[in-house]
């Protein structure tokens, strides 16, 4: 009997993913190599014809090894989609609709009060409430069995986007505000940057975190699993 | 003989429709693809694997390691509920596909 698993090492080299996924996929391919040399051993075949029959039945080694590895990094894309772009997108979106949100109310009800400055009245509240979306961001990541680091980049996502568009502007003002001074321009970015990213984006990692700490107590308040 | 072009786009079908009866693992889903369409089709690893790996990661397949009837431990392929979501509109497409071809090529007298 030859030795399918060695056959198939030998000639499906370069496969994608972590060794043991690798030994999976050798263990499955051999296993069907050997199935079919033995069924048409049974067949009456001689043990060469049987083996060379079964060789053919691989196909083109090459052709394997891309299908596998394209089917790896269609999985690959499709688990970055669900942990971090689509929990991303909801934090992005959440974070801007309470803010609208507030923004209104603000302007409804304390446009009559002149003392308040509107930005304080929806800006502290909106800080407020990032925690919670950053908690359903958080929780969509790890639901889709995205790691920790994963949940707070997805969460991230809105500030690292509002940050980016400062520094944006930043380079724009070089070309726009010539007469504008640097000294202007940098403490206009880091005001922006502080305001709209980083308090922000410390609000929702605090959602996030607490998320986490509220998953991790309810794993280990159900005690370990029987099989 | 079909061509290997033709194979691959009713490979899916063929793996969904063989699987509706029950788990399988490779060698029997290919096995049994083949006696059903008495030898038309007839998949080679390279293009039965990746496509039952992709199934796999799309969520239509679920594979595990079961102990088959000889004591041998085999990747075992069930449908999903997803997977059996696919079935009848994928089914629908096909027939659909050989309605249109029948009118245009007149495949049936052929």
């Amino acid at each position: 009997m030859p030795d399918w698993r060695a056959y198939v090492r030998e000639n499906l080299d370069r496969l994608p993913g972590s060794p043991a996924e690798q030994r999976q996929v050798v263990r499955e391919l051999a296993e069907h190599l050997e199935e079919y040399y033995l069924a048409t051993r049974a067949n009456g075949l001689s043990e060469k014809e049987a083996f060379a029959n079964a060789c053919a039945q691989a196909g083109n080694w090459e052709e394997l090894r891309r299908g596998i590895t394209l089917a790896q990094q269609e999985e690959i894309m499709q688990e970055r989609v669900r942990q971090i772009w689509l929990p991303g997108l909801v934090t992005l979106l959440a974070s801007y609709f309470v803010l609208a949100a507030l923004q209104r109310a603000a302007m409804r009800y304390f446009a009559a009060h002149p003392g308040i400055p509107h930005g304080v009245v929806y800006y502290v509240p909106w800080l407020l409430l990032l925690p919670l979306v950053g908690a359903i961001g958080g929780y969509l990541s790890r639901r889709a069995r995205g790691t920790g680091y994963q949940a707070y980049f997805a969460v991230l996502v809105p500030a690292l986007g509002i940050g980016t568009f400062f520094l944006f502007l930043f380079l724009l003002a070089f070309v726009i505000g010539p007469r504008i001074t640097l000294a202007t321009k940098v403490s206009a970015l880091a005001m922006g940057i502080i305001n709209w990213a980083i308090f922000p984006g410390a609000a929702l990692c605090a959602g996030a975190a607490l998320q986490s700490l509220r998953r991790k107590n309810a794993v280990s308040s159900r005690g370990p699993r029987t099989v | 003989m079909i061509r290997t072009e033709l194979k691959r786009g009713t490979a899916e079908l063929a793996i969904l429709s063989v699987l509706e009866q029950g788990p399988l693992h490779g060698y029997e889903i290919g096995r049994r693809i083949e006696e059903h369409s008495a030898g038309a089709l007839c998949y080679t690893l390279a293009a039965l694997y990746p496509l039952l790996y992709r199934m796999e990661h799309r969520g239509w397949l679920h594979a595990s390691w079961m102990i088959g009837d000889n004591g041998k431990r085999r990747r075992c392929y069930r449908l999903t509920t997803r997977g059996k979501k696919m079935l009848k509109p994928m089914r629908a497409e096909w027939r659909d596909l050989f309605r249109a071809l029948r009118r245009v090529a007149r495949v049936s007298h052929a």
